[in-house]
C-alpha cells in the first residue's frame, strides 16, 4: 500500500517537473530577450528605436530604426492575410459543408502535409519558381518582393486557417442548418447567412492564429523578399523588396560581436516580435474561449 | 372538429423509406385533412419523426436515405422530379424538438425567412409583427426586438421558432415533439397556440405525450416499427381503438 502511494506520488512529481520545465524555458527566454534588448537603450534612445525610419546598423553613427522592419513585416503579413483568408475560409466551407466525406477524407491529409513542409523548402520553391514568375509577369526589376513573401506565407498559413475554420464551421449545430433549410433556405443561403455568422468567432481565431504564424516566419521570407530595409509604401510597396523583423535577426545575428550595440538592437527587435506574437496569440485565445462559451448555450 | 372526408391536404400513398439497408417505414398510406391537427404517436424508433420529415423532404439531407411512394400536397407529388424543394419547404414549415433560434436578434430571426425569399424590405416589418402576434409572443418581445434571440427562455424561443415559420406563410406546419424540451407552463402555451393555428394551417405533430395528442389533435396516427397501425379521429383512437397494439400503447402497457 505504502509502496504504491510513493509510486503514485513519484509519477505525479515527474509530470509536474516536465510541465514546470516548459514554463521555466519560456520565462528564461523572456528574461534574456528583454534584458539584452533593453541594454540597447543604455546607448541610444528608446524613441529613436521605436520611431526611427532607418536601419543602418553598420554606418557611423549606426542607426537602429525599427520602422522599416516593422512595416516590412506588417506589409508581408497583410498581403498574406489578403490571400489566405478568402482561400482558407472557402476551402474550410467546401470541406465541412459541400464535399462528400470521400473527398474531404482525401483532402484533409494533404492540408496537414502542407503544414509539415519545412519553411526552407517553401523558401526554395519561392525562390526558384515564384520569384522569377513575378519578375516576368509584372515586368519588375526583381521578383524578390513583399508580394513573393506574402504568397509564400499565405500558403504556409493556409493549413492553420483551414483546419481551425473547418472545426468552427463543423461545430455549428445541425439544428441551425435545419432551421434555415426548413424555412426554404437554399444551401448557399444557409451557409452564408446562418453557418458562417455562427462560426465567425472560430473563423476569426483561425485567421489570427494564421497571422501569428505568418508574422513569426523567418526562413521563407528571408529567401524571397529581397531584404531591403526601407519603409515600404502602401499598397504599392508590395511590389518592392522589403525586410522583415525576423529576416533581419536571422541575417545579422551571425555577424555581430556579442554585446555590441548592434547585438542589443537585434534583441530589441526580437522583443518587439515576441510581444507582437504574444498579443496575437492572446487575442486568438480570448476569441476561442468566447466562442466555446457560446457553443455551450 | 372537421369531419373525416373533408378536403384532404396531404395524401400519402405507399410510402417506404430505407436508411441504407435498414427499412424504417413500411407502406404508409394516409390522408391528412386540411385545417386540422393530426398527431403522430408511437414508441421511440417507430418511424413517426421519420415520417414527419418526409412531408417537407428534410430526409433528403440524410445520406443513404431512400424513399419510395408518393406524398401529394395540393394534388402534386412532392417526390416528383420537377419539384423545387425550396418552394416545398416554404409551403411546409417545420418546428423542431429543441428550439433552434438563429444566433441573431429577435427581429432578424423572424425576418430571415422573408428576406431569403426576396420579400421587399418595407414589407418585412409588418410580417414580423404579424408573425410574432400570431405566435403569441409579440407582447413579450415588442420592446426588445434588437436583443439576441438566445436570451429568451426555452418556451419563448420555441414560440419564436413558430413565428419564424409563420413568417414565410406556409400552408402546413410540421411539429416534431415541440414541447419535449419545455416546462409544463410553456407546453400549455404552445398547445393553446397550436389549437389557434389550425384555423389557418394544417398541422401535423409528433408527440410522445399521449395526453397532449388527446388534448390538441383531431386525428391520431399510431405507428409501430415503421408501420402505420391505426389512423382515425382522435376520439375514436383513444376511446375505441380497433387494434390491440394501439390499445396497449395508449393504456400505457408498453412504450
Amino acid at each position: 500500500m505504502v509502496h504504491r502511494r510513493y509510486k503514485e506520488k513519484g509519477i505525479e512529481t515527474v509530470f509536474f517537473v516536465t510541465a514546470a520545465i516548459t514554463v521555466l524555458a519560456l520565462l528564461f527566454i523572456c528574461l534574456f530577450l528583454f534584458r539584452d534588448g533593453y541594454l540597447l537603450f543604455e546607448t541610444s534612445s528608446f524613441i529613436d528605436f521605436i520611431t526611427g525610419d532607418a536601419w543602418y546598423p553598420t554606418s557611423t553613427p549606426a542607426r537602429f530604426g525599427l520602422l522599416p522592419l516593422l512595416f516590412g513585416s506588417l506589409l508581408v503579413t497583410a498581403g498574406a492575410i489578403f490571400i489566405s483568408v478568402p482561400l482558407g475560409v472557402a476551402a474550410a466551407i467546401y470541406i465541412s459543408e459541400l464535399s462528400s466525406p470521400r473527398v474531404s477524407d482525401f483532402l484533409k491529409p494533404f492540408i496537414e502535409i502542407l503544414a509539415g513542409i519545412p519553411s526552407v523548402v517553401y523558401g526554395f520553391f519561392g525562390l526558384v519558381v515564384l520569384v522569377p514568375l513575378i519578375k516576368e509577369l509584372l515586368g519588375l526589376p526583381t521578383g524578390q518582393t513583399a508580394l513573393a513573401g506574402s504568397i509564400m506565407l499565405s500558403m504556409m498559413a493556409l493549413p492553420t486557417i483551414i483546419s481551425i475554420s473547418e472545426d468552427a464551421i463543423s461545430a455549428v449545430p445541425l439544428s441551425l442548418k435545419e432551421g434555415s433549410l426548413a424555412l426554404g433556405g437554399t444551401q448557399w443561403q444557409t451557409i452564408y447567412k446562418v453557418v458562417l455568422p455562427a462560426a465567425l468567432s472560430g473563423i476569426s481565431a483561425a485567421v489570427i492564429l494564421g497571422i501569428g504564424r505568418a508574422i513569426g516566419e523567418t526562413m521563407t521570407v528571408l529567401m524571397v523578399t529581397g531584404n531591403t530595409a526601407v519603409i515600404p509604401g502602401f499598397p504599392e510597396g508590395i511590389l518592392d523588396p522589403v525586410r522583415t523583423m525576423t529576416a533581419t535577426i536571422a541575417l545579422e545575428m551571425g555577424e555581430v560581436p556579442q554585446g555590441s550595440e548592434h547585438y542589443h538592437a537585434l534583441f530589441a527587435v526580437g522583443s518587439v516580435l515576441f510581444i507582437t506574437t504574444f498579443i496575437i496569440n492572446l487575442i486568438a485565445d480570448k476569441i476561442k474561449k468566447k466562442y466555446k462559451l457560446k457553443e455551450g448555450l | 372538429m372537421s369531419e373525416m372526408g373533408s378536403v384532404d391536404d396531404i395524401k400519402v400513398e405507399d410510402l417506404n423509406l430505407w436508411y441504407g439497408e435498414k427499412q424504417a417505414l413500411y407502406n404508409v398510406s394516409m390522408k391528412i385533412p386540411k385545417n386540422s391537427v393530426t398527431a403522430l404517436i408511437g414508441p421511440s424508433g417507430c418511424g413517426k419523426s421519420t415520417f414527419l420529415r418526409c412531408i417537407n423532404r428534410m430526409n433528403d439531407l440524410i445520406k443513404g436515405c431512400r424513399i419510395e411512394g408518393k406524398i401529394h400536397i395540393d394534388n402534386k407529388n412532392i417526390y416528383d422530379r420537377d419539384v423545387d424543394v425550396v418552394e416545398l419547404r416554404k409551403n411546409v414549415g417545420m418546428v423542431f424538438q429543441k428550439p433552434n433560434p438563429f444566433p441573431m436578434s429577435i427581429y432578424d430571426n423572424i425576418a430571415y425567412g422573408p428576406k431569403i425569399h426576396n420579400v421587399k424590405k418595407n414589407e418585412i416589418a409588418p410580417i414580423v409583427e404579424e408573425a410574432l402576434k400570431g405566435a403569441a409572443l409579440w407582447k413579450e418581445v415588442s420592446d426588445r426586438m434588437d436583443t439576441s434571440a438566445l436570451d429568451l427562455s426555452g418556451g419563448q424561443q420555441q414560440r419564436l421558432c413558430i413565428a419564424r415559420t409563420m413568417a414565410v406563410k406556409p400552408e402546413i406546419i410540421l411539429f416534431d415533439e415541440p414541447c419535449s424540451a419545455l416546462d409544463p407552463i410553456s407546453t400549455n402555451k404552445i398547445e393553446d397556440l397550436i389549437l389557434e393555428l389550425k384555423k389557418d394551417y394544417t398541422i401535423v405533430i409528433v408527440t410522445h405525450n399521449m395526453q397532449q395528442a388527446a388534448r390538441i389533435s383531431d386525428y391520431t396516427a399510431y405507428f409501430l416499427l415503421g408501420e402505420l397501425i391505426e389512423f382515425g379521429e382522435t376520439k375514436q383512437i383513444f376511446e375505441n381503438p380497433q387494434e390491440k397494439s394501439t390499445e396497449d400503447y395508449i393504456t400505457g402497457r408498453f412504450g
